[in-house]
């Protein structure tokens, strides 16, 4: 995928607006600089004619200069992800990259290196979803993980003794970092699949369904969420400040799940639903 | 000991909807910041404001951590959200020419006052319509402190 650049010098008063403007031709996101601006889209989404009607708007008021280039996507997190320290979640989970040295006598040890994804065990809501999925059965299960970054959650599953797992992301860079996980922790059976779930629509009932995404999303898709917990299941869900848990709970309370137990970290919080 | 600031990013990004792409991956990539530690955050508490532009400002700290503050939406974004349900544009990617009321200033005015340290309604008001005139967007009646 390939990104047009666009670095916009002009009078300081009229960045705010020339970020307004572009914000309605289709870019999202904006760099504000002491004299201008850098402007993003991904080339399929440019409109060129869109974009030129507004510089021409403000051409000579604003004094307007625009420096056009091409960029590549590629993993702008490199600098963070070669330097960061393993992590222990508990007594019995060891999350660690291909780069750190493995620690003998830990019970799961998961090997993630995340290349741009999600789910390094650092961020509490990862954290604590690990917390969770430790207390609950797993051995012969069936799990599906929703939004499932580098995998992490999956992983946990597999090596707990889940019989199938299943997991998908929005985004492909996270299905093939995932894929890469899933080979380095023993998994290469399992293939993460592209989509939201209603576009990936997985097939049947399962015991264990985690969503670690955010509130909007969650409560957008739990009516589906709560088709895919099977009876007596369970549903995990993470992503959300502990002041917005009322508003999920109100959600899954709606479809008949009740809350079985809940931690909070860092103002993070994880919650598990029970289906009767 | 407090941490040593080594440097400030100023962002705008869609609330809900920041990802690793350009120009959030590189600006915060190349400083050494976790992108997706930010990307999660941001979207948690901007969810409120899905899809409407925020300025954001990130503090830099020497051991790679961070914070932020999200800020209003600018008046720009403001304007524009005003002008299209006065005019009921059906265009919002072309012809942005339009009016405003002195209402609907004073609604953007509000909105704006938390980052506007202790100006006064009339000062934030001026403030806004000159943006909008800068924008080709007309403030349609008597300001009030004509009347």
């Amino acid at each position: 995928m390939e990104y047009l650049e666009f670095k916009i010098s002009c009078k300081e008063e009229f960045i705010e607006i020339l970020i307004a403007e572009l914000a309605e031709v289709g870019f999202d996101s904006f760099l504000e600089k002491e004299d201008g601006l850098e402007a993003y889209i991904q080339e399929d989404q440019f409109d060129r004619v869109a974009f030129q009607e507004v510089l021409d708007k403000y051409i000579s008021m604003a004094n307007i200069s625009v420096e056009e280039g091409r960029m590549e996507k590629v993993n702008w997190n490199t600098e963070w992800e070669k330097n960061y320290d393993p992590i222990a979640v508990g007594e019995e989970v060891y999350v660690r990259a291909s780069f750190h040295a493995p620690k003998e006598g830990v019970k799961h040890e998961i090997v993630i290196n995340p290349k741009m994804s999600f789910g390094t065990g650092h961020h509490a809501t990862t954290y604590l979803m690990l917390t969770h999925l430790l207390n609950l059965p797993h051995h012969g299960k069936r799990v599906i993980d929703i939004g499932a970054g580098t995998g992490i959650l999956a992983i946990l599953s597999h090596k707990l003794g889940a019989a199938t797992v299943e997991a998908f992301d929005i985004d492909d860079w996270c299905v093939d970092n995932g894929n890469e996980n899933f080979e380095l922790n023993g998994m290469s059976h399992v293939k993460m699949g592209l989509g939201t779930v209603r576009e990936v629509n997985p097939q049947g009932q399962f015991d264990i369904v985690i969503a670690n995404i955010n509130k909007n999303v969650l409560l957008d898709e739990m009516e589906v969420y709560e088709t895919l917990v099977k009876p007596g299941g369970y549903l995990l869900l993470s992503g959300f400040y502990d002041h917005d848990v009322i508003d999920i709970e109100a959600s899954t309370a709606s479809f008949g799940l009740s809350k079985i137990d809940q931690m909070v970290k860092d103002k993070w919080c994880a919650v598990v639903f029970k289906k009767k | 000991m407090a941490k040593e600031i080594t440097g400030y990013l100023k962002l705008q990004v869609k609330g809900g909807q920041a990802n690793p792409s350009p120009p959030v991956g590189p600006a915060l990539g190349s400083k050494g910041l976790n992108i997706m530690e930010f990307c999660k955050q941001f979207n948690a508490r901007t969810q409120e404001k899905m899809g409407t532009v925020l300025p954001v400002l990130i503090t830099i700290y020497s051991d790679k951590s961070f914070d932020f503050v999200v800020k209003t939406p600018p008046a720009a974004n403001l304007l524009i959200e005003a002008a299209k349900i006065k005019s009921g544009s059906a265009e919002p990617n072309r012809k942005k020419v339009g009016s405003v009321t002195w209402d609907q200033v004073k609604e953007i005015a509000e909105v704006k006052m938390p980052d506007l340290n202790a100006f006064k309604m009339d000062s934030a008001m001026k403030m806004i319509a000159g943006t909008a005139r800068s924008m080709g967007i007309t403030v349609s009646g008597k300001a009030p402190w004509e009347e």
